[in-house]
C-alpha cells in the first residue's frame, strides 16, 4: 500500500484459552504508582516463543 | 473507533478494538478524520486519484476487519477469588524521608514496624492456599524499606523455596528497595533470588537529593548511586528497573531519565507522582503541555541512543505488539483485590500497598485465616467493562482504566478517571507506538 504502512495488525489477543492467569501482575513490575498493561507480555507466548527458539537452535 | 495522532514527526492510526497499528500519510490522515465530507475544502489540494487510492487503502483494512473494527462487548470478568500475587509490607519504616511518599514514609499513617517471620510464613501460606491451579505466583517485597527487616526477607525466601515445589509453584520474587544500606550480601542474594529488583533513584543529583533526603536531613545521592551501580555491574542479563519519580520541581523530566541512562543504568522507569491537588510538588495541569513535550523528546533520545552502548529500556515505552497481554487481562488491569493483595507487618490484607493502613479496605488477616469477600467482589466489578468514561477513550486496552487507588484518592471513585494520569497515559503510548514504527524502519 502506498498511503498506509503496517505496523502491527490485530495485536489484542483474543484467542480461545486466553486468561490463564500465569502473567506478571503488572505492579510487580516497576510501576506501583499507575496501571499500565499494554507494556506486559503474555507468559505463554513468552514460552511458546522461547521453546520454538530453542527448538530452531 | 480508530485513533489519528502525530508523533516524532510521522501520522499514525490505532485501530483500537484490533490493536492493529499503522503509519499514514497526511492525506490518509485527514481522509480517516472525516470520513464523510473529503471532497472539498482541505482536500482540494490532493489529486482525485490520490484520493481514491487512498480511501481504497482504508476500504481493503476494513474489509480484512482491522480497521474500523467494531466495538467488542465483552463479558463482565467474574470474581473467582483467586489470590496469586503479594505486595509483602516487610516494613512499615523507612531510612528515608521522601517528601511525596504516598505511605507517609514508611509508617502508612499507622506505628512504625516491621514484618515477624511468622507472619511473613502465614503469608506464603495464604498464597499459595489461595492461587488454586496458578503455577506463578510474585511476592513483592515493599514496605517502607525492605532492607530494614532484611533478615526476615532472607528466611521468608528460603521458606518460600523449601514449599514451592512440593506445593506445584513456581514463586518471582521482586523487591523494591532506595539502595541506601544495600551492600554486598545483599547483593549476592538479590542476584539469586529475586526475578526483579527495583532501586529508587530519581535522576538528576540535585533533583534526586531535593525530594529524597535520609531520616537525619542528609542527601542521599552519592550513596544510593554508589550502591545501585555496583548492583549494575554483577546483574546481568536479569530484570531490573531503577525507577524514580518526577514532581511539578522537575517537569523537564527528560533529563533525569538521561541522568540515569548516562550512569550506566538501562532499564529504566520514571513515574508522575501522584499528590492532591494543592501540594507544593502535585503536578499541576498548566504543566501538561511541557510534560507531553518531554515525553516525545524521551522517545526521540531513546532511538538515538539504540544501537549503541547507551541503548536503554524506558518502562512506559515497552510495547509488546507481537505478544502482548491477552484481552482478559487488559479488562482487569492490575487485578488489585483480587489475583493481587497486599500484606501489611500485621498480617492485614488490603486490596493493594496503596490500600494499607485504610481500616475500611481491610479484607482480613493472614494469621488468624479471615477472609471477607466484600472489598475484592467491590474490586473485581471495578474492571474496564464497568468504566463508561474509559470505554470511549483510545487507550483503554493498555491501562485497563487505570489505578484504582489514584481515582479513589484523586476523583473520591474508583470507576471514575484520574484525567491527569490518563493525559499522560495516553501521551506514552502515542511514543510508544510512533518508537516501534521507528524500530520496524532501523531493524
Amino acid at each position: 500500500m502506498k498511503h498506509i504502512k503496517v505496523i502491527a495488525v490485530s495485536t489484542i489477543c483474543k484467542d480461545e484459552g486466553i486468561g490463564c492467569g500465569e502473567c506478571q501482575t503488572s505492579c510487580q513490575s516497576a510501576c506501583k504508582t499507575s496501571c499500565t498493561v499494554g507494556n506486559q507480555s503474555c507468559e505463554q507466548r513468552r514460552i511458546n516463543h522461547t521453546f520454538k527458539n530453542t527448538e530452531e537452535k | 473507533m480508530v485513533h489519528t495522532f502525530s508523533c516524532l514527526g510521522s501520522r499514525f492510526a490505532l485501530d483500537v478494538e484490533s490493536g492493529s497499528v499503522y503509519e499514514i500519510d497526511d492525506l490518509t490522515y485527514r481522509l480517516l478524520d472525516s470520513p464523510l465530507d473529503n471532497t472539498e475544502g482541505e482536500f482540494s489540494r490532493y489529486p482525485k486519484s490520490e484520493i481514491e487510492e487512498a480511501k481504497a487503502e482504508i476500504e481493503k483494512l476494513k474489509k480484512e476487519g482491522v480497521l474500523f473494527t467494531p466495538e467488542t462487548l465483552h463479558e463482565p470478568p467474574v470474581y473467582n477469588g483467586i489470590i496469586k500475587a503479594m505486595c509483602l509490607n516487610i516494613s512499615h519504616d523507612c531510612n528515608l524521608r521522601c517528601e511525596y511518599c504516598f505511605a507517609d514514609t514508611g509508617a502508612y499513617s499507622g506505628r512504625r514496624g516491621n514484618m515477624s517471620l511468622e507472619v511473613a510464613k502465614k503469608a506464603i501460606d495464604f498464597l499459595i492456599e489461595k492461587s488454586g491451579t496458578r503455577r506463578n505466583l510474585e511476592i513483592d517485597f515493599f514496605g517502607g524499606e525492605p532492607t530494614l527487616n532484611y533478615d526476615v526477607v532472607v528466611k521468608t525466601v528460603e521458606y518460600a523455596r523449601s514449599i514451592e515445589k512440593e506445593r506445584g509453584k513456581n514463586i518471582r520474587f521482586t523487591i523494591t528497595t532506595n539502595a541506601l544500606w544495600l551492600n554486598d550480601e545483599m547483593i549476592d542474594f538479590f542476584n539469586r533470588e529475586m526475578y526483579n529488583v527495583v532501586l529508587s533513584i530519581d535522576g538528576r543529583k540535585d533533583v534526586h537529593n531535593s525530594v529524597r533526603k535520609t531520616k537525619g536531613g542528609k542527601d542521599s545521592y552519592d550513596v544510593i548511586v554508589a550502591n545501585a551501580l555496583k548492583f549494575r555491574k554483577t546483574r546481568g542479563d536479569k530484570q531490573y528497573y531503577v525507577r524514580g519519580t518526577f514532581t511539578s520541581r522537575n517537569p523537564d523530566f527528560c533529563a533525569d531519565v538521561l541522568a540515569l541512562n548516562d550512569l550506566g543504568f538501562d532499564r529504566i522507569s520514571i513515574e508522575p507522582v501522584v499528590l492532591p491537588e494543592g501540594h507544593p510538588l502535585a503536578i499541576k495541569e498548566e504543566q501538561l503541555p511541557l510534560i507531553k513535550e518531554q515525553y516525545e523528546l524521551l522517545a526521540e533520545e531513546y532511538l538515538k541512543r539504540l544501537g549503541t552502548d547507551k541503548q536503554f529500556i524506558f518502562f512506559h515505552y515497552m510495547l509488546d505488539l507481537d505478544g502482548g497481554p491477552c484481552e482478559k487481562k487488559r479488562l482487569v488491569g492490575c487485578s488489585a483485590g483480587n489475583e493481587y493483595v497486599a500484606v501489611s507487618p500485621d498480617g492485614s490484607i488490603f486490596p493493594c500497598h496503596q490500600f494499607d493502613g485504610k481500616p475500611e479496605y481491610k479484607i482480613g488477616n493472614v494469621t488468624d485465616g479471615s477472609f471477607d469477600k466484600t472489598i475484592p467482589v467491590l474490586f473485581a466489578e471495578n474492571n474496564l467493562t464497568q468504566k463508561p468514561e474509559c470505554l470511549k477513550c483510545f487507550a483503554k486496552y493498555y491501562c485497563s482504566g487505570g489505578c484504582a487507588a489514584n481515582s479513589l484518592n484523586m476523583c473520591g471513585d474508583m470507576k471514575k478517571p484520574y484525567k491527569l494520569a490518563c493525559e499522560l497515559m495516553k501521551k506514552r503510548l502515542e511514543c510508544s507506538i510512533a518508537i516501534k514504527a521507528r524500530e520496524k524502519n532501523l531493524f
